[in-house]
């Protein structure tokens, strides 16, 4: 809401700042976000009377003119044909600077002496007017600054109103809210109308059908109107709002809303069949073309406002182009009425049109308004287009708009919800000052009646808010609460993300923030197909861009995007990981999505980029060592890596899917060439992704300590030599599969291929560990329980002992 | 005899002089005091000596025995000692090159921000709640006290799923979810992602939020100011000034808005707060009744407020990060800066 002082100051006296009332608005809750400034276009322009007009002797188009500011006279040469001696014109004296940043200089014309410029609106932004030179009144001085005689240049207040304020949403409003806040008192505007005999009642009529959609319809009829631009004082107004000047008909009603909240529309009497109006709902596929020119298929449920035939405007969002106000309009039918506010919400959010009347009809206006603003407007227009107006009006009010009763208070109640007393002395004045009425019962208690424009007051609380608000939050002391204990506890995961975070981050890795939102063509770089559960995208129906609209349902995809950008960067290690949620999609649309939490990584480019003894790619095991540090962190033991089982967009034979305790948890490996080719990425990157809510189930937060033995352990290592496809976790499976106390634990210590060794075969070192809580093993005991192991796991595997 | 001695010490301290090397060293030991030594020699023809001499003599022997004992084994101590100094010298290593193993990664700015801030709300004993991100509108909205076609709905922009399923524009309906769980008294802090749709230098489409919430007995406005300073103090310094302004959110009355002093210009006008001087960090209230209402809670006999804020506003703040986008960049020459 724009609010301009000088207007402002018509209503309420403000002997304050302009810095210093924004101060206090925004205290109150009316936040001003700007404080502008409007100044004129020009400086250096005064009043001048012409005290002689000549004819140029060399030019046939201009006039000498000798031209007064009541101290000098100045000779003019004129170009304009319609000044005559003793007009008051606007002069640009010499020195001037005027729109468009010319400076008037003194100058020969034709070989004139010229000190000076005449000037017309047009040339001095005031106005459309170039044909000729502005005239102004007969009785304004000679010399007066002409800022300072149109009374151009004002404050503006951009004040942010909030939806439950539509009271404010009228110069009024603020006048009021002003004045509670700096104890000054409100002048309305007096509305006073000299009726004609002709009488509406016997011209028109109002028909509501559909009284859920407006519950009142009020009308008064205007006669030999006489279209014309509106005076200055008027348009200054209306533009300082941010309004354009239309004619005077138009602005009056927009300078009403603008005063008193009521939206108004004005139709040409002419235009309407039978010389009545009906307010009914749309009818099914109804086509009307609104004043802007557009057409609309109006959707259920619209209020419309038809005469005898036809729509003639959507009521409360905009009138029609086929009975507009036209420049010969003689008679105008105009308009003050209620509309149901969701109505007119829903219809001008379906419509899109959130035009300045939807927006304060849907917040509420002031149901007492309706008639007061129809008299003001009325007033308005027979003053400034000569009309007059016809007796009586038209009120149709089928419906009782809901007001709220006595609102009662307790004082008690007061207190204990702001942790504060304000007196009850206080209390009563804050109230009247926002013009309650305030009775006393006596016992603590009070009923009071809010101003009918205050439409969002009706609980007690919502006076409580309005106490505290103008008795100034800042007086309120801070306290603290006792404590209490709840029994809410705390998320078991979010610990662990935590840890996660500092093992990755511990091992090189920074973490990314992706957005949640994903192109549906995400699955298809990722190859995935028809049947993947991560194709059931969740939609979103408005989504800003086609790349944001659907939510993801991997976070593979935004890492590899994230990895192409960096690549672009020139940034070419990388090691990032992420934690947060991807969304699938459930079969029954009434039920919410699936939201997993995920943690994903993704790593390429060097070793480390601060070696400077040599650099190594990364690959597969730098991955999997940072995600086994994780489990290890965790004490999470005995995953499985599952090469049998992998993802579409990984590398066939560099990627598995990680297991434990018969779950699959995630995936790791390096990223299907045929993926980076498709999103254009030339470098090699390993990805992963564990869910974390899988993780979190298997995570035992249970620490038993093991006394640690006092004997020292027994070593053999063996070398088996098994088939090239043999997998080192399969040979350490087997051979912890087979149940003995004493051995340890197994290691894989070499792993050799090549030379020595038949082609197809590799060598495998285990190093097996022996130990026994209570005693030194003895080589007897340790051998045949050793050799009882190899055996067996040469049974299984087929392995020989390497010589 | 006596003169002898004399010869002799003087004849092996001048080898001794001589013998650069720990070999050379050790045979001139043995040649003076071996067991075949000259030293010793002389000692064992003793007997020879006249009696009246005999203890001068033994004496002197004894005398240059030590004295070239010493001498050897400081020698020796000096010549191992240039050794390990020449060993160490060729040790030398360029200690200015760069130590080697991974360099840390950065934990992103936001986390950071809300670790901090989760940790601040926990010493105040609130726990930590999540809820889902696509929410149903009666959470996200209605139950909020914002039924369908309020304005208020206008003051977040939704994306929405289903007619009946958005993405939650706030993180306001975990508010509702616990409440309907669960009896007070509540202390609960929820961060997590919102969306909305809107983007520019100071919006992303998505963006993080931490909404807090106390409900109790006799819970007041003035509770509500003691627990927000406390916190904004603990992030931006005791020093800190703030403000609480009068505000409107659909699900909380009376509410506040706080702000505090600009901490780019000290409150004289910056762009960053717009020239006013203040910087808006969090709305508040305290719960509406009609809220309560909602999940079943007697508003005549509980009291609460609620508050939340955005966590890249107070990222940017304390960073001095100008575009929001930036944060959801995620080029790694920015994150590692955090």
């Amino acid at each position: 809401m724009l609010v301009s002082l000088k207007w402002l100051k018509d209503y309420v006296d403000i002997d304050v700042t302009p810095q210093e009332l924004a101060d206090v608005l925004t205290m109150s809750g009316l936040e001003v976000e700007e404080i502008k400034t409007i100044e004129p276009e020009f400086s250096g322009v005064v009043v001048s009377r012409i005290l002689s007009v000549k004819k140029h002797p060399a030019a046939d188009k201009l006039s000498l003119c000798e031209v007064t500011d009541g101290e000098r006279t100045y000779p003019i040469v004129c170009g304009a044909p319609n000044i005559k001696t003793g007009d008051i014109v606007p002069l640009a004296k010499v020195g001037a600077v005027i729109p468009g940043g010319y400076t008037i200089k003194s100058t020969l014309l034709r070989g004139e002496q010229s000190d000076g410029m005449l000037c017309s609106e047009a040339e001095l932004e005031i106005g459309d007017d170039a044909s000729g030179i502005m005239q102004l009144p007969r009785d304004w001085h000679p010399g007066t600054p002409l800022e300072a005689a149109l009374n151009i240049g004002d404050t503006v207040l951009d004040i942010s109103v909030t939806p439950n304020r539509s009271d404010c949403l009228s110069m009024i409003g603020v006048a009021r809210e002003v004045a509670a806040l700096t104890g000054k008192k409100v002048r309305l505007p007096s509305v006073r109308i000299r009726e004609a005999s002709e009488d509406i009642l016997s011209l028109s009529s109002v028909t509501i059908i559909d009284a859920d959609l407006c519950p009142r319809y009020s009308a008064r009829m205007i006669k030999n109107v006489k279209i014309a631009d509106s005076p200055v004082w008027l348009k200054t107004r209306i533009e300082a709002a941010g309004m354009r000047a239309i004619n005077n008909v138009v602005d009056v009603t927009n300078f009403v809303m603008l005063e008193t909240g009521q939206p108004l529309h004005a139709f040409d009497f002419r235009f309407l069949e039978e010389g009545r109006i009906v307010v009914r709902r749309s009818e099914k596929g109804e086509v009307f073309v609104s004043l802007d020119g557009k057409s609309h298929v109006l959707p259920d449920d619209t209020t419309m406002i038809c005469d005898g035939k036809k729509p003639v405007a959507i009521g409360g969002i905009m009138g029609g182009l086929n009975s507009e106000v036209k420049d010969d309009t003689t008679v105008i039918f105009l308009e003050s009425a209620y509309f149901n506010p969701s109505a007119i919400r829903r219809s001008a959010r379906r419509l899109g049109m959130p035009t300045d009347a939807a927006f304060r009809f849907e917040r509420g206006i002031d149901p007492e308004g309706v008639l007061r603003s129809l008299d003001r407007a009325a007033q308005l227009i027979a003053e400034l287009a000569g009309a007059q107006v016809c007796k009586n009006y038209l009120d149709e009010y089928p419906r009782k708009i809901k007001k709220t009763g006595s609102i009662p208070l307790r004082l008690d109640r007061l207190r204990s919800v702001i942790g504060a007393a304000i007196e009850p002395k206080e209390t009563i004045r804050i109230l009247k000052s926002l013009g309650m009425k305030v009775r006393s019962d006596g016992r603590g208690k009070y009923l009071v009646d809010p101003p009918s424009a205050r439409v969002d007051i009706e609980r007690e609380i919502d006076l409580i808010e309005e106490i505290v608000r103008l008795y100034g939050y800042d007086k309120v002391p801070p306290s603290l609460p006792a404590a209490a204990a709840s029994e809410i506890s705390a998320i078991s995961r979010l610990e662990l993300e935590e840890k996660i975070r500092c093992t990755f981050a511990g091992s090189g890795y920074s973490e990314i923030i992706n957005y949640s939102f994903t192109s549906p063509a995400s699955v298809d770089y990722l190859l995935l197909p028809g049947d993947d559960i991560r194709r059931n995208f969740v939609t979103i129906k408005n989504p800003l861009t086609e790349e944001q609209s659907v939510m993801r349902t991997t976070l593979a995809y935004g890492l590899l995007e994230t990895l192409k950008k960096n690549i672009n960067n020139s940034s070419f290690n990388l090691k990032i990981f992420e934690i947060g949620r991807s969304f699938i999609k459930r079969g029954n649309n009434d039920e919410l999505p699936e939201e997993k939490n995920i943690l994903a990584g993704l790593l390429t480019g060097g070793v480390s980029e601060d070696l400077w003894g040599g650099k190594n790619a990364v690959d597969f095991y730098d991955l999997k060592g940072c995600l086994e540090n994780v489990f290890y962190d965790l004490k999470i033991e005995h995953c499985l890596y599952n090469a049998e089982k992998t993802e579409p967009f990984l590398h066939p034979g560099r990627s598995c899917a990680v297991v434990h305790n018969g779950v699959t948890i995630g995936y790791l490996g390096e990223v299907h060439p045929d993926v980076l080719r498709k999103m254009d990425i030339k470098n090699t990157a390993y990805i992963f992704e564990i869910n974390l809510d899988l993780l979190n189930e298997q995570v035992s937060r249970q620490i038993v300590y093991r006394e640690i033995s006092k004997f020292p352990a027994v070593v053999r290592d063996v070398a088996f030599v098994v088939s090239e496809d043999m997998e080192a976790g399969k040979m350490l499976e087997i051979v912890e599969g087979q149940t003995e106390e004493l051995l340890e634990n197994v290691v894989i210590f070499d792993i050799y291929a090549g030379k020595g060794l038949d082609a197809g075969t590799k060598s495998l070192g285990l190093r097996f560990s022996y130990k026994a809580p209570d005693r030194t093993l003895t080589d007897t005991e340790i051998n045949s329980i050793h050799e009882k192991i190899v055996q067996n796991t040469i049974a299984r595997t087929g392995a020989k002992i390497r010589a | 005899m006596i003169a002898g001695i004399q010869q002799l010490e003087n004849d092996a301290l001048a080898e001794l002089e001589n013998a650069g090397s720990q070999d050379a060293l050790l045979a001139v030991k043995t040649k003076y005091l071996g067991r075949r030594g000259l030293l010793t020699g002389l000692l064992r023809n003793i007997s020879q000596v006249p009696a009246e001499e005999k203890p001068l003599f033994g004496k002197r022997c004894n005398e240059v025995k030590v004295l070239l004992e010493n001498k050897i084994e400081e020698s020796l101590l000096r010549l191992s000692e240039g050794a390990k100094k020449q060993t160490l010298t060729r040790g030398k290593i360029d200690v200015t090159l760069p130590g080697r193993g991974t360099r840390p990664g950065r934990i992103h700015p936001v986390t950071q921000i809300r670790r901090e801030i989760c940790d601040i709300f926990s010493s105040f004993g609130f726990s930590v709640v999540e809820g889902p991100e696509v929410e149903l509108d009666y959470y996200n909205f209605e139950a909020l006290n914002m039924p369908p076609d309020h304005p208020a709905r206008d003051m977040q922009d939704t994306f929405y799923i289903e007619e009946k399923t958005v993405l939650r524009t706030h993180t306001s309906p975990v508010q509702v979810r616990v409440m309907q769980q669960v009896k007070p008294p509540v202390r609960i802090l929820s961060p997590g992602r919102v969306y909305r749709r809107d983007s520019d230098v100071s919006h992303t489409p998505m963006f993080h939020q931490i909404e807090g919430l106390l409900v109790d007995y006799d819970v007041s406005f003035a509770d509500l100011k003691g627990i927000l300073t406390a916190f904004l103090k603990r992030v931006f310094g005791d020093a800190t000034t703030l403000r609480f302004r009068p505000s409107f959110f659909p699900f909380t009355e009376p509410s506040a808005e706080v702000d505090i002093r600009c901490v780019m210009c000290a409150g004289r006008g910056c762009r960053v707060c717009g020239h006013s001087g203040w910087l808006e960090i969090l709305g508040s209230g305290m719960v509406d009744p009609t809220v309560f209402q909602n999940v079943g809670y007697d508003a005549e006999v509980y009291s609460g407020f609620a508050f939340g804020l955005g966590l890249e506003r107070i990222a940017m703040l304390k960073y001095g990060i100008s575009d929001i986008r930036l944060l959801f960049e995620n080029d790694i020459r920015f994150l590692r800066q955090f």
